[in-house]
Protein backbone atom coordinates (compact mmCIF):
# COMPACT_ATOMS: atom_id res chain seq x y z
CA UNK A 1 0.00 0.00 0.00
CA UNK A 2 0.81 3.78 -0.59
CA UNK A 3 1.87 4.45 2.72
CA UNK A 4 0.02 7.56 4.84
CA UNK A 5 1.28 10.36 7.31
CA UNK A 6 -1.40 11.44 9.80
CA UNK A 7 -0.48 13.79 12.19
CA UNK A 8 -2.25 14.26 15.94
CA UNK A 9 -2.99 17.81 16.81
CA UNK A 10 -4.99 19.77 19.04
CA UNK A 11 -3.85 23.26 19.92
CA UNK A 12 -4.41 23.18 23.37
CA UNK A 13 -2.09 20.60 25.54
CA UNK A 14 -2.50 18.20 27.50
CA UNK A 15 -6.06 17.01 25.54
CA UNK A 16 -5.03 13.53 24.88
CA UNK A 17 -2.60 13.80 21.47
CA UNK A 18 0.00 11.55 23.25
CA UNK A 19 -2.28 8.68 24.59
CA UNK A 20 -4.13 8.85 20.98
CA UNK A 21 -1.07 8.81 19.21
CA UNK A 22 0.19 5.43 20.83
CA UNK A 23 -3.36 3.78 20.81
CA UNK A 24 -3.69 4.67 17.42
CA UNK A 25 -0.70 3.14 16.24
CA UNK A 26 -0.66 0.31 18.29
CA UNK A 27 -4.07 -0.74 16.77
CA UNK A 28 -3.00 0.00 13.35
CA UNK A 29 0.23 -2.53 13.99
CA UNK A 30 -2.73 -5.08 15.31
CA UNK A 31 -3.94 -4.94 11.57
CA UNK A 32 -0.59 -6.09 10.09
CA UNK A 33 0.52 -2.97 9.07
CA UNK A 34 3.53 -1.32 9.97
CA UNK A 35 3.48 1.63 11.82
CA UNK A 36 6.19 4.30 12.91
CA UNK A 37 4.80 6.85 15.56
CA UNK A 38 7.25 9.83 15.85
CA UNK A 39 7.39 12.16 18.99
CA UNK A 40 7.75 15.85 17.14
CA UNK A 41 7.38 16.99 20.99
CA UNK A 42 10.98 18.14 20.60
CA UNK A 43 12.28 19.04 23.70
CA UNK A 44 9.38 17.77 25.66
CA UNK A 45 9.55 13.81 24.99
CA UNK A 46 6.46 11.92 26.45
CA UNK A 47 5.33 8.84 23.81
CA UNK A 48 8.38 6.71 25.15
CA UNK A 49 7.22 6.68 28.63
CA UNK A 50 3.61 6.27 27.69
CA UNK A 51 4.63 3.23 25.68
CA UNK A 52 7.30 2.18 28.35
CA UNK A 53 10.53 2.40 26.07
CA UNK A 54 12.19 4.75 27.56
CA UNK A 55 15.03 2.70 28.82
CA UNK A 56 15.46 1.74 24.81
CA UNK A 57 16.47 5.22 23.24
CA UNK A 58 19.44 5.63 21.44
CA UNK A 59 19.13 7.73 18.77
CA UNK A 60 15.89 10.57 17.92
CA UNK A 61 14.55 12.21 15.18
CA UNK A 62 16.74 15.52 15.25
CA UNK A 63 19.82 12.52 14.53
CA UNK A 64 17.78 11.37 11.43
CA UNK A 65 17.26 14.76 10.24
CA UNK A 66 21.05 15.70 10.87
CA UNK A 67 22.27 12.12 8.70
CA UNK A 68 23.36 10.84 12.45
CA UNK A 69 21.71 7.50 12.03
CA UNK A 70 19.38 5.42 9.63
CA UNK A 71 15.44 4.78 10.22
CA UNK A 72 16.51 1.71 10.89
CA UNK A 73 19.25 2.69 14.18
CA UNK A 74 16.23 5.33 15.16
CA UNK A 75 13.24 3.14 14.75
CA UNK A 76 12.96 1.13 18.01
CA UNK A 77 10.51 -1.82 18.35
CA UNK A 78 7.47 -1.52 20.67
CA UNK A 79 7.95 -4.93 23.48
CA UNK A 80 4.55 -5.96 22.93
CA UNK A 81 3.38 -5.71 19.77
CA UNK A 82 5.63 -6.54 16.20
CA UNK A 83 4.88 -3.87 13.62
CA UNK A 84 5.06 -1.02 16.15
CA UNK A 85 7.94 1.26 16.68
CA UNK A 86 8.89 4.70 18.40
CA UNK A 87 10.97 7.84 16.72
CA UNK A 88 11.41 9.61 20.17
CA UNK A 89 11.75 13.12 20.13
CA UNK A 90 15.06 14.41 21.28
CA UNK A 91 15.37 15.36 24.74
CA UNK A 92 18.27 17.92 24.72
CA UNK A 93 17.04 20.10 21.93
CA UNK A 94 14.24 22.62 21.27
CA UNK A 95 11.66 23.16 18.45
CA UNK A 96 13.60 25.44 16.12
CA UNK A 97 16.44 22.55 15.41
CA UNK A 98 14.38 20.98 13.06
CA UNK A 99 12.38 23.01 10.13
CA UNK A 100 9.38 22.17 8.03
CA UNK A 101 11.74 21.42 4.91
CA UNK A 102 14.04 18.97 7.04
CA UNK A 103 10.62 16.98 8.03
CA UNK A 104 9.42 16.65 4.60
CA UNK A 105 12.74 15.00 3.47
CA UNK A 106 12.91 12.56 6.60
CA UNK A 107 9.25 11.72 5.66
CA UNK A 108 10.19 10.49 2.22
CA UNK A 109 12.47 8.12 4.05
CA UNK A 110 9.91 7.10 6.88
CA UNK A 111 7.68 6.38 3.85
CA UNK A 112 9.83 3.78 2.52
CA UNK A 113 10.03 1.61 4.99
CA UNK A 114 6.18 2.03 7.09
CA UNK A 115 2.77 2.14 6.34
CA UNK A 116 1.58 4.24 8.39
CA UNK A 117 3.30 7.53 10.17
CA UNK A 118 1.64 9.11 12.65
CA UNK A 119 3.18 12.14 14.09
CA UNK A 120 2.57 13.55 17.78
CA UNK A 121 2.46 17.08 17.78
CA UNK A 122 3.32 18.93 20.67
CA UNK A 123 0.92 21.91 21.80
CA UNK A 124 0.32 25.40 20.35
CA UNK A 125 0.77 26.36 16.45
CA UNK A 126 4.45 27.46 16.40
CA UNK A 127 7.18 25.96 14.66
CA UNK A 128 6.80 22.61 16.48
CA UNK A 129 3.40 22.05 15.00
CA UNK A 130 4.66 23.54 11.52
CA UNK A 131 7.31 20.96 11.50
CA UNK A 132 4.65 18.12 12.63
CA UNK A 133 2.31 18.74 9.77
CA UNK A 134 4.62 19.50 7.27
CA UNK A 135 4.42 15.96 5.46
CA UNK A 136 0.92 14.93 6.68
CA UNK A 137 -1.52 13.74 4.56
CA UNK A 138 -4.22 13.88 6.93
CA UNK A 139 -4.59 15.21 10.69
CA UNK A 140 -6.73 14.20 13.47
CA UNK A 141 -7.80 17.31 16.00
CA UNK A 142 -7.99 15.84 19.32
CA UNK A 143 -10.66 18.23 21.66
CA UNK A 144 -12.07 17.42 25.11
CA UNK A 145 -15.81 18.62 25.65
CA UNK A 146 -14.81 21.89 26.92
CA UNK A 147 -15.06 25.55 25.74
CA UNK A 148 -10.83 26.18 25.76
CA UNK A 149 -10.17 23.08 24.00
CA UNK A 150 -12.84 23.47 21.50
CA UNK A 151 -11.99 27.38 20.32
CA UNK A 152 -8.41 26.25 19.94
CA UNK A 153 -9.16 23.18 17.91
CA UNK A 154 -11.46 25.45 15.92
CA UNK A 155 -8.38 27.39 14.97
CA UNK A 156 -6.00 24.30 14.26
CA UNK A 157 -8.55 23.03 11.83
CA UNK A 158 -8.38 26.52 9.85
CA UNK A 159 -4.50 26.11 9.97
CA UNK A 160 -4.95 22.41 8.66
CA UNK A 161 -7.68 23.58 6.22
CA UNK A 162 -4.95 26.28 4.77
CA UNK A 163 -2.43 23.95 4.35
CA UNK A 164 -4.67 21.47 2.10
CA UNK A 165 -4.74 19.03 5.30
CA UNK A 166 -7.99 17.28 6.16
CA UNK A 167 -8.77 16.92 9.32
CA UNK A 168 -10.65 14.45 11.66
CA UNK A 169 -12.34 15.15 15.17
CA UNK A 170 -11.79 13.01 17.67
CA UNK A 171 -13.53 14.08 21.35
CA UNK A 172 -11.47 12.46 23.88
CA UNK A 173 -12.74 12.49 27.64
CA UNK A 174 -16.18 12.38 27.06
CA UNK A 175 -17.87 11.80 30.63
CA UNK A 176 -21.32 10.45 29.53
CA UNK A 177 -23.43 11.16 32.63
CA UNK A 178 -22.23 14.44 32.81
CA UNK A 179 -23.41 14.98 29.07
CA UNK A 180 -26.83 13.26 30.39
CA UNK A 181 -27.07 15.93 33.01
CA UNK A 182 -26.32 18.96 30.83
CA UNK A 183 -22.95 19.52 32.53
CA UNK A 184 -20.71 18.75 29.50
CA UNK A 185 -21.57 19.55 25.82
CA UNK A 186 -22.33 16.51 23.54
CA UNK A 187 -20.23 15.16 20.95
CA UNK A 188 -23.10 16.44 18.84
CA UNK A 189 -22.38 20.06 20.40
CA UNK A 190 -19.18 19.84 19.54
CA UNK A 191 -19.76 18.95 15.79
CA UNK A 192 -22.43 21.36 15.41
CA UNK A 193 -19.69 24.41 16.70
CA UNK A 194 -16.63 23.21 14.42
CA UNK A 195 -18.80 21.48 11.13
CA UNK A 196 -16.11 19.19 10.86
CA UNK A 197 -16.22 15.02 10.32
CA UNK A 198 -15.89 12.89 13.43
CA UNK A 199 -13.22 10.18 13.24
CA UNK A 200 -14.27 8.66 17.02
CA UNK A 201 -15.86 8.98 21.03
CA UNK A 202 -13.33 7.88 23.54
CA UNK A 203 -14.67 8.77 27.05
CA UNK A 204 -13.12 9.15 30.40
CA UNK A 205 -11.51 6.20 31.49
CA UNK A 206 -9.33 4.91 34.60
CA UNK A 207 -7.53 2.60 32.50
CA UNK A 208 -5.64 4.60 30.46
CA UNK A 209 -3.98 6.11 34.31
CA UNK A 210 -3.40 2.30 34.85
CA UNK A 211 -2.01 1.64 31.32
CA UNK A 212 0.40 5.16 31.39
CA UNK A 213 1.57 4.60 34.43
CA UNK A 214 2.71 0.74 33.14
CA UNK A 215 3.61 1.58 29.67
CA UNK A 216 1.47 -1.31 28.39
CA UNK A 217 -1.28 -0.23 25.51
CA UNK A 218 -4.73 0.58 26.19
CA UNK A 219 -5.99 -1.26 23.09
CA UNK A 220 -4.87 -4.63 24.52
CA UNK A 221 -7.35 -3.77 27.41
CA UNK A 222 -10.32 -5.79 26.00
CA UNK A 223 -12.20 -5.04 28.80
CA UNK A 224 -11.12 -0.71 28.56
CA UNK A 225 -13.65 1.19 26.53
CA UNK A 226 -11.32 3.80 25.77
CA UNK A 227 -9.40 1.16 24.17
CA UNK A 228 -11.66 -0.40 22.12
CA UNK A 229 -12.73 3.13 20.77
CA UNK A 230 -9.24 3.77 19.90
CA UNK A 231 -9.40 0.60 17.67
CA UNK A 232 -12.35 1.54 15.82
CA UNK A 233 -10.69 4.45 15.28
CA UNK A 234 -7.61 2.83 13.84
CA UNK A 235 -10.19 0.93 11.76
CA UNK A 236 -12.00 4.03 10.10
CA UNK A 237 -8.33 5.49 9.42
CA UNK A 238 -7.51 2.18 8.03
CA UNK A 239 -9.83 2.27 5.14
CA UNK A 240 -13.30 1.41 6.72
CA UNK A 241 -14.55 5.46 7.19
CA UNK A 242 -17.61 4.44 7.12
CA UNK A 243 -17.72 2.13 10.38
CA UNK A 244 -20.62 3.80 12.86
CA UNK A 245 -19.59 6.04 15.27
CA UNK A 246 -20.60 4.88 18.80
CA UNK A 247 -21.69 7.48 20.90
CA UNK A 248 -20.55 6.56 25.06
CA UNK A 249 -23.81 6.23 26.88
CA UNK A 250 -24.03 5.65 30.65
CA UNK A 251 -24.27 2.02 31.88
CA UNK A 252 -27.59 1.31 32.75
CA UNK A 253 -28.70 -1.78 35.13
CA UNK A 254 -29.97 -4.50 33.55
CA UNK A 255 -33.69 -3.80 33.60
CA UNK A 256 -32.68 -0.50 31.98
CA UNK A 257 -31.06 -1.90 29.32
CA UNK A 258 -33.78 -4.49 28.26
CA UNK A 259 -36.52 -1.33 28.76
CA UNK A 260 -34.25 0.75 26.26
CA UNK A 261 -33.67 -2.93 23.93
CA UNK A 262 -38.00 -2.99 23.93
CA UNK A 263 -38.59 0.63 23.47
CA UNK A 264 -35.17 1.58 21.27
CA UNK A 265 -33.61 -1.31 20.01
CA UNK A 266 -33.81 0.43 16.23
CA UNK A 267 -31.98 3.04 17.39
CA UNK A 268 -29.17 1.22 19.41
CA UNK B 1 -31.28 10.34 37.37
CA UNK B 2 -31.87 11.64 40.44
CA UNK B 3 -34.50 13.61 41.67
CA UNK B 4 -32.22 16.71 42.12
CA UNK B 5 -31.50 16.55 37.99
CA UNK B 6 -35.23 16.17 36.97
CA UNK B 7 -35.99 19.13 39.21
CA UNK B 8 -33.55 21.05 37.87
CA UNK B 9 -34.50 19.75 34.38
CA UNK B 10 -37.81 20.89 34.55
CA UNK B 11 -37.21 24.55 36.06
CA UNK B 12 -34.31 25.53 34.64
CA UNK B 13 -34.29 24.33 31.32
CA UNK B 14 -31.10 26.43 30.90
CA UNK B 15 -28.24 23.53 31.41
CA UNK B 16 -24.71 24.80 31.28
CA UNK B 17 -23.70 23.16 28.59
CA UNK B 18 -26.07 25.45 26.82
CA UNK B 19 -24.47 28.32 27.67
CA UNK B 20 -21.24 27.08 26.68
CA UNK B 21 -22.30 26.32 23.00
CA UNK B 22 -23.76 29.93 22.74
CA UNK B 23 -20.96 31.76 23.87
CA UNK B 24 -18.67 29.36 21.82
CA UNK B 25 -20.35 29.60 18.73
CA UNK B 26 -19.88 32.92 19.13
CA UNK B 27 -16.68 33.06 20.18
CA UNK B 28 -15.68 31.56 16.84
CA UNK B 29 -17.00 33.65 14.46
CA UNK B 30 -14.81 36.71 16.10
CA UNK B 31 -12.11 34.88 15.87
CA UNK B 32 -12.63 33.44 12.31
CA UNK B 33 -13.28 37.04 11.49
CA UNK B 34 -9.88 37.93 13.46
CA UNK B 35 -7.63 35.75 12.02
CA UNK B 36 -7.14 37.33 8.63
CA UNK B 37 -5.70 40.71 9.35
CA UNK B 38 -4.63 40.73 5.67
CA UNK B 39 -8.12 39.72 4.44
CA UNK B 40 -9.54 43.01 6.26
CA UNK B 41 -6.74 45.09 5.28
CA UNK B 42 -7.50 44.46 1.49
CA UNK B 43 -11.31 44.50 1.90
CA UNK B 44 -10.40 48.16 3.16
CA UNK B 45 -8.62 49.19 0.43
CA UNK B 46 -11.62 47.75 -1.77
CA UNK B 47 -14.02 49.83 0.30
CA UNK B 48 -12.01 52.72 0.48
CA UNK B 49 -11.46 52.67 -3.65
CA UNK B 50 -15.16 52.65 -4.44
CA UNK B 51 -16.05 55.46 -1.87
CA UNK B 52 -13.26 57.30 -3.44
CA UNK B 53 -15.24 57.08 -6.68
CA UNK B 54 -18.01 58.85 -5.33
CA UNK B 55 -16.49 61.13 -2.24
CA UNK B 56 -13.48 62.75 -1.25
CA UNK B 57 -12.46 61.17 2.08
CA UNK B 58 -9.77 61.62 4.21
CA UNK B 59 -8.03 58.50 4.69
CA UNK B 60 -5.66 59.29 7.85
CA UNK B 61 -9.13 59.31 9.91
CA UNK B 62 -11.21 56.55 8.70
CA UNK B 63 -11.28 53.63 10.64
CA UNK B 64 -12.57 49.95 9.90
CA UNK B 65 -13.89 47.82 12.65
CA UNK B 66 -15.44 44.69 14.04
CA UNK B 67 -17.48 45.20 17.15
CA UNK B 68 -19.48 42.33 19.25
CA UNK B 69 -22.09 43.36 21.52
CA UNK B 70 -24.61 40.52 22.71
CA UNK B 71 -25.79 38.76 19.69
CA UNK B 72 -24.25 39.95 16.85
CA UNK B 73 -21.05 41.25 15.29
CA UNK B 74 -20.81 44.18 13.60
CA UNK B 75 -18.37 45.69 10.60
CA UNK B 76 -18.20 49.56 10.90
CA UNK B 77 -16.87 51.53 8.89
CA UNK B 78 -16.16 55.13 9.54
CA UNK B 79 -14.84 57.92 7.32
CA UNK B 80 -15.30 61.89 7.21
CA UNK B 81 -15.90 63.08 4.05
CA UNK B 82 -14.69 66.41 3.19
CA UNK B 83 -16.59 66.57 0.01
CA UNK B 84 -18.65 64.78 -2.78
CA UNK B 85 -17.55 64.47 -6.06
CA UNK B 86 -17.78 66.65 -9.19
CA UNK B 87 -20.84 65.39 -10.92
CA UNK B 88 -19.58 64.43 -14.37
CA UNK B 89 -16.90 62.32 -12.78
CA UNK B 90 -19.44 59.90 -11.19
CA UNK B 91 -19.13 56.26 -12.70
N1 LIG C 1 -9.75 9.20 27.75
C1 LIG C 1 -8.99 9.49 28.83
N2 LIG C 1 -9.38 9.09 30.06
C2 LIG C 1 -8.61 9.36 31.14
N3 LIG C 1 -7.44 10.02 31.10
C3 LIG C 1 -7.00 10.44 29.90
C4 LIG C 1 -7.73 10.20 28.71
N4 LIG C 1 -7.04 10.72 27.67
C5 LIG C 1 -5.92 11.27 28.19
N5 LIG C 1 -5.88 11.10 29.53
C6 LIG C 1 -4.82 11.59 30.44
O1 LIG C 1 -4.67 12.98 30.25
C7 LIG C 1 -3.32 13.37 30.40
C8 LIG C 1 -2.83 14.11 29.16
O2 LIG C 1 -2.83 13.22 28.06
P1 LIG C 1 -1.73 13.30 26.92
O3 LIG C 1 -0.37 13.36 27.49
O4 LIG C 1 -2.03 12.22 25.95
O5 LIG C 1 -2.12 14.72 26.31
P2 LIG C 1 -1.31 15.56 25.20
O6 LIG C 1 -2.35 16.24 24.38
O7 LIG C 1 -0.33 14.71 24.50
O8 LIG C 1 -0.55 16.61 26.14
P3 LIG C 1 0.62 17.64 25.67
O9 LIG C 1 -0.10 18.75 24.98
O10 LIG C 1 1.24 18.06 26.95
O11 LIG C 1 1.53 16.88 24.77
C9 LIG C 1 -2.53 12.09 30.66
O12 LIG C 1 -2.33 11.96 32.03
C10 LIG C 1 -3.46 11.00 30.15
O13 LIG C 1 -3.26 9.77 30.82
MG1 LIG D 1 1.79 15.02 24.20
Amino acid sequence: MQSKIIVISSGKGGVGKTTATASIGAALAMKDKKVAVVDMDIGLRNLDVVMGLENRIVFNIVDLAQGKCKVQQVAIKDRRISNLFLIPASQSDNKDVLTPDDMIRVSKELRESFDYILMDCPAGIERGFENAVAAADEAVVVCTPEVSSIRDADRVIGLLYSKQIPPKLLVNRIVPARVERGDMLSHQDVVDVLSIDLVGLVEEDEQIVIATNTGNPIVLQNNSKAGQAFKRIAMRLNGQPDLAIEVPRVSKSFWQKIGSRISFGKWE
Amino acid sequence: MLINDIVKKIFFKNESKDTAKKRLQFALVYDRLEVSDEALKKMQNEIVAVISRYFVIDQDQMKLNITRHDDLSALMFNTPIISSKPRQRMA
